[in-house]
């Protein structure tokens, strides 16, 4: 017999066992897109900042020049000064006011672009169409913007300060990685949206060759700014600015986006390897029968490898395929978590995966296959029909004394036939049930993290400054701010309302400036996360956040002194308060902080509802009471944009992997169905029901599942707190232990049956088969 | 599911009418209208060439398959109606099977293996302790009760398959060549034995392809060629009782 005899007798055998075929197939095929997806969220996980920057021609600085001041040619000009590598606009721009359904959304930074393409600042639309026509704007940012309560595509936003308060519908979303604006229009339509009065004002882009450094960055402006007549430029933002805040989110996202991709991966090596030896040992029988033929040992190998390389190599082709398709959505929110433009499958994740997988397919099948060659006929044939002899029959024994129902007994020792088998399916089953009990738990957290930071459950209303006011700086003047406080106080729905002043305030042992809160009366209510000690109940103290302590080096407990303006406060740090930020922050009663509660510094009022009132109902009375002419306004608290996006990614990951499991699990089903083909045969001869075969198939793969249900839930703890710890870590802050303690020991059980879950669903439909196979059948089969 | 009981005709424990079964659309029946009956306490012996359709007729009786035409009747009930689940309850409670190679679970002793009908059919495990525990005596293994089948010798291991056959008292004892696996003494020794059953009033269908073991053991035989019965009005004893 020649090779290609040997590979055509092969293939021979693996078209009369399609069903194995089709096995081998899809567990590479989820195995494949799986890694493909591993690998591309590894590598969007890697300084995707940098990443994307770098494909969108992210701009070093973007500066805003008063356009009154300097020609387009002369702004023109300035892309051809030394050290500029590229440069674009200039573009018109204008900063208005918004109002969305009727409240107001704050202000815009417009640019007028004709195209979202360019050598700098290359836009990237992530929905939608760019701006064909007057009257319509693309906003910065993502779809999950519309999705998280802002507009989303279709709606329509008034320009409040223009004459005639023109509407601009939202027509898509694009990313500019170094947020150069808030939004675009058609170049022509920025002078229809500009304040009456207001300068006119443009934006040119620049790359520069050294723009490392915000020291480098200020000499480059600096060099611009000489290019131009004077005053011309009004501003520059960098993009260092950019990058520190996406970094941030980055940072945070890394470590459970690497937990999942290498519980993926080593869920795929473990499956692969277990399904493909398994092929090759249950052609044991068949290899026999052609080594007696007269097969060599080398063309056994070569015929097996070949048996199961054609159905492991379609498997790894629509893997790949599967994979980037996955990736698509996958990518699309982590890219929106990462706040940038868009992530692609790197194109050495699509050659890697398939690769790595055929390899590991053919080291899989090599083994057994080698040991399949060197075997004499009579063995293989025997090797090929049933498990080694007096493998679990000591099992089996137990079993049948603890009295289970016979179906039951028999189930739960068949396992110890294969025990290299089930050991590797245990181990599947163990990350797959880890896997969507570690999602859980972080869902758990991320909610409970989100809640803390956003206030969202104690503080439903903040009324916030939107439009300009009647005092100096257009802050709101006394006036306005006692009338909030009236409107507040004649709705029924008040339970609490507190106004919260903000200002910049000295720190001994911090060079910077700390951003300092005080509030202007009780706060009891508003139950800040609190990492230690407590929240201040008494003059003198006050509270700090994570990076506060980081900073300065001091304790909760400790003293310090805090200069507000010129004046020395002595206060004492009684708690540290969960909050996610580089700044250093500190928090403490108007009391406290004299000096700090005057009009100047009112920024906002939190605002606590009785129960049973409707939050919605309750702004747009309060937003009625103050008119339209005030500058407050009510809101909710902030959305959570970043959580809500890490919720469903987490939820997409822990999917993939429980399916790829339970593929593990089918596939050891089946295949011990087909070593064991005969022995049902004979149960369904001696009288064994359907229902009965159910279950004892379905118990063969429930002892392991409870044994990893015991392994996957302290493992799922520990990778949770630690996760959690580790995004803590990114995020510059400590963590309260409401965050990280979110399996009470009723909930970890109740999670625990994912492990049952993924087995039973994965050993279901070979169990289905093997009910419903007819007893003569089975015995012809062997 | 459709189930149909059919009054056992003169005592017939079987009764097939027009039984066919083709196993491949477009090919030749592997039992071609086949219509017989087995009488109480009767040792019927199918006999045939390789291929003519012994072990599918056995099959057919034994409801591990389905007949494509015409009925099967065992014990006063329909069986080629009833659903796979009822089907093997059936089978559990009347019908017990003897295969040429034994099929005993190599993994269970051969108490494990003599209880595990009476198991599935629900019986209690003392109940079906004490059954296991008589056949085993009655066939001269119980000192091998709590030994491996593979341990066993071939006709000791035939005697476990009887013992199991038996334990659930049924009806109807079906043997696929049950001496086809033993040589010569050991076949005699399992032949005397099913006689033995039989002259306790046990009804037997024998398959074999031996002539000396039909002659010798059954009162009547059945010949099959191609699926189809040779001599199926002729009722011939053998002379085969004792």
């Amino acid at each position: 017999m020649n090779w290609l005899g040997a590979i055509r007798t092969a293939t021979g055998g693996m078209l009369r066992h399609k069903v194995q075929a089709v096995v081998i197939g899809m567990v590479l095929l989820v195995s494949t897109a799986s890694a493909t997806l591993g690998l591309a969220l590894l590598a969007a996980s890697s300084t995707p900042f940098t990443h994307a920057f770098a494909a969108q021609h992210g701009a070093d600085v973007t500066v805003t020049v008063n356009a009154a001041r300097a020609s387009s040619a002369e702004l023109a000009a300035t892309g051809t000064l030394g050290g500029v590598t590229a440069a674009a606009g200039p573009f018109a721009a204008a900063t208005v006011q918004v109002q969305f359904e009727g409240q107001p959304s704050g202000q815009l930074v417009l640019a007028g672009r004709a195209s979202p393409r360019g050598s700098v600042d290359d836009l990237v639309l992530n929905a939608g169409h760019w701006p064909d026509g007057p009257g319509q704007v693309v906003l910065n940012g993502g779809p999950a913007l519309g999705q998280g309560g802002g507009p989303p595509v279709g709606s329509t936003l008034s320009v409040t300060g223009a004459p005639g308060a023109p509407g601009l519908t939202v027509v898509g979303f694009a990313n500019s990685i170094t947020n150069t604006a808030d939004g675009w229009v058609t170049p022509g339509e920025i002078a229809r949206l500009r304040t009456p009065g207001a300068p006119a004002s443009a934006q040119m882009l620049y790359r520069f060759t050294s723009a490392g450094t915000y020291a480098q960055i200020r000499a480059d402006v600096a060099e611009v700014t000489r290019a131009l007549p004077p005053g011309a430029v009004t501003g520059a933002g960098s993009w260092l600015a950019a990058e520190d805040a996406a970094s941030g989110n980055g940072a945070i996202m890394e470590p459970f986006v690497v937990a999942f991709a290498l519980i993926g991966l080593v869920m795929a090596v473990l499956i692969v390897g277990n399904v493909v030896s398994g092929a090759v040992v249950a052609g044991y029988h068949r290899i026999g029968v052609l080594k007696s033929l007269g097969l060599t040992p080398a063309q056994v190998v070569v015929a097996y490898l070949s048996r199961v390389g054609w159905p492991a190599l379609a498997g790894c082709v629509a893997g790949v395929v599967a994979g980037n398709l996955l990736a698509v959505s996958v990518l699309h929110q982590s890219s929106a978590a990462y706040g940038v433009g868009s992530q692609q499958v790197p194109w050495w994740a699509s050659v890697a995966a398939p690769v790595g997988m055929l390899a590991l397919t053919a080291l899989a099948a090599f083994g057994p296959a080698l040991r399949a060659g060197r075997l004499s006929a009579a063995e293989a044939i025997a090797a090929g029909r049933a498990p080694r002899a007096g493998r679990g029959y000591a099992a089996h024994r137990i079993a049948t004394r603890l009295g289970l129902p016979r179906p039951v007994g028999l189930g739960l020792a068949a396992p110890f036939a294969r025990p290299a088998r089930t050991v590797v399916t245990l181990a599947a089953i163990a990350f797959g049930a880890t896997a969507v009990i570690f999602a859980f738990g972080l869902n758990s957290s991320l909610s409970r993290a989100a809640a803390s930071q956003t206030l969202s459950a104690t503080v439903p209303v903040q009324i916030q400054q939107f439009g300009p006011g009647a005092g100096p700086q257009q802050l709101p003047d006394a006036a306005q701010n006692a009338a909030v406080t009236a409107a507040l106080r004649a709705q029924p729905g008040t339970q609490h309302d507190v106004a919260l002043y903000g200002e910049q305030v000295k720190i001994p042992g911090i060079a910077r400036s700390v951003n300092a809160q005080a509030f202007g009366g009780d706060t009891s209510w508003i139950d800040y996360g609190i990492i230690a000690g407590h929240w201040y109940d008494a003059p003198g103290e006050v509270d700090v956040n994570t990076a506060f302590l980081t900073a300065s080096g001091l304790a909760v407990g400790d003293t310090a002194t805090v200069t507000i303006g010129t004046t020395p406060v002595a206060v004492r740090i009684v708690g540290e308060v969960f909050h996610p930020s580089k700044e250093p922050m500190l928090y403490g009663s108007a009391q406290t902080l004299a000096g700090i509660a005057t009009t100047a510094n009112l920024q906002e009022y939190y605002v606590g509802l009785r129960p049973g009132t409707s939050a919605a109902a309750y702004m747009q009375a309060v937003n009625a009471a103050l008119g339209t002419r005030s500058p407050w306004a009510a809101t909710g608290p902030g959305a959570g944009h970043f959580y809500k996006i890490a919720i469903d990614l987490i939820g997409l990951l822990a999917l993939m992997v429980a399916v790829a499991a339970g593929l593990g699990v089918l596939n050891t089903v089946l295949m011990t169905t087909r070593d064991r083909v005969h022995d049902l045969g004979i149960f369904k001869a001696l009288g064994m029901r359907p229902g009965q075969m159910l279950t004892m198939v379905v118990c063969w793969i429930a002892g392991p599942a409870v044994i990893a249900a015991v392994f996957a839930a302290p493992a799922a703890v520990a990778l949770n707190t630690a996760t959690v710890r580790a995004m803590a870590g990114t995020a510059h802050t400590g963590i309260p232990a409401s965050i990280t303690q979110v399996f009470p020991p009723s909930r970890l059980a109740l999670l625990s049956l994912a492990a049952l879950a993924i087995a039973v669903a994965g050993a279901l439909l070979p169990a289905g088969w093997a009910a419903r196979a007819r007893p003569a059948t089975a015995l012809r089969a062997e | 599911m459709r189930q149909q009981n059919v009054p056992a005709v003169g005592g017939d424990v079987i009764r097939l009418d027009g039984a066919t079964k083709t196993y491949q659309h477009g090919a030749p029946p592997a039992l071609a209208d086949v219509s017989m009956s087995v009488a109480t306490g009767e040792v019927v012996a199918v006999m045939g060439p390789s291929g003519s359709g012994k072990s599918t007729l056995l099959n057919l009786i034994a409801g591990l398959d389905r007949p494509t035409a015409g009925t099967v009747t065992v014990a006063g009930r329909r069986i080629d109606t009833l659903g796979e689940s009822a089907l093997a309850r059936f089978r559990a409670r009347h019908i017990g099977i003897i295969f040429q190679f034994f099929n005993l679970l190599d993994d269970l002793t051969v108490e494990d293996n003599v209880l595990l009908p009476a198991q599935l059919a629900g019986a209690s495990r003392q109940q079906a302790r004490t059954r296991a525990g008589e056949l085993l005596a009655r066939m001269g293994i119980e000192q091998h009760r709590n030994a491996y089948p593979a341990r066993l010798s071939g006709g000791q291991r035939q005697r476990v398959a009887i013992a199991r056959a038996l334990v659930n008292s049924p009806e109807l004892l079906l043997a696929d060549e049950p001496t086809g696996a033993l040589d010569t003494a050991t076949g005699q020794e399992i032949g005397r034995l099913l006689r033995q059953l039989n002259a306790d009033g046990q009804t037997l269908v024998l398959v074999t392809h031996d002539p000396a073991l039909a002659e010798r053991y059954a009162a009547r035989m059945v010949r099959l060629v191609d699926g189809q019965m040779a001599d199926a009005a002729a009722r011939v004893p053998m002379g085969g009782r004792a």
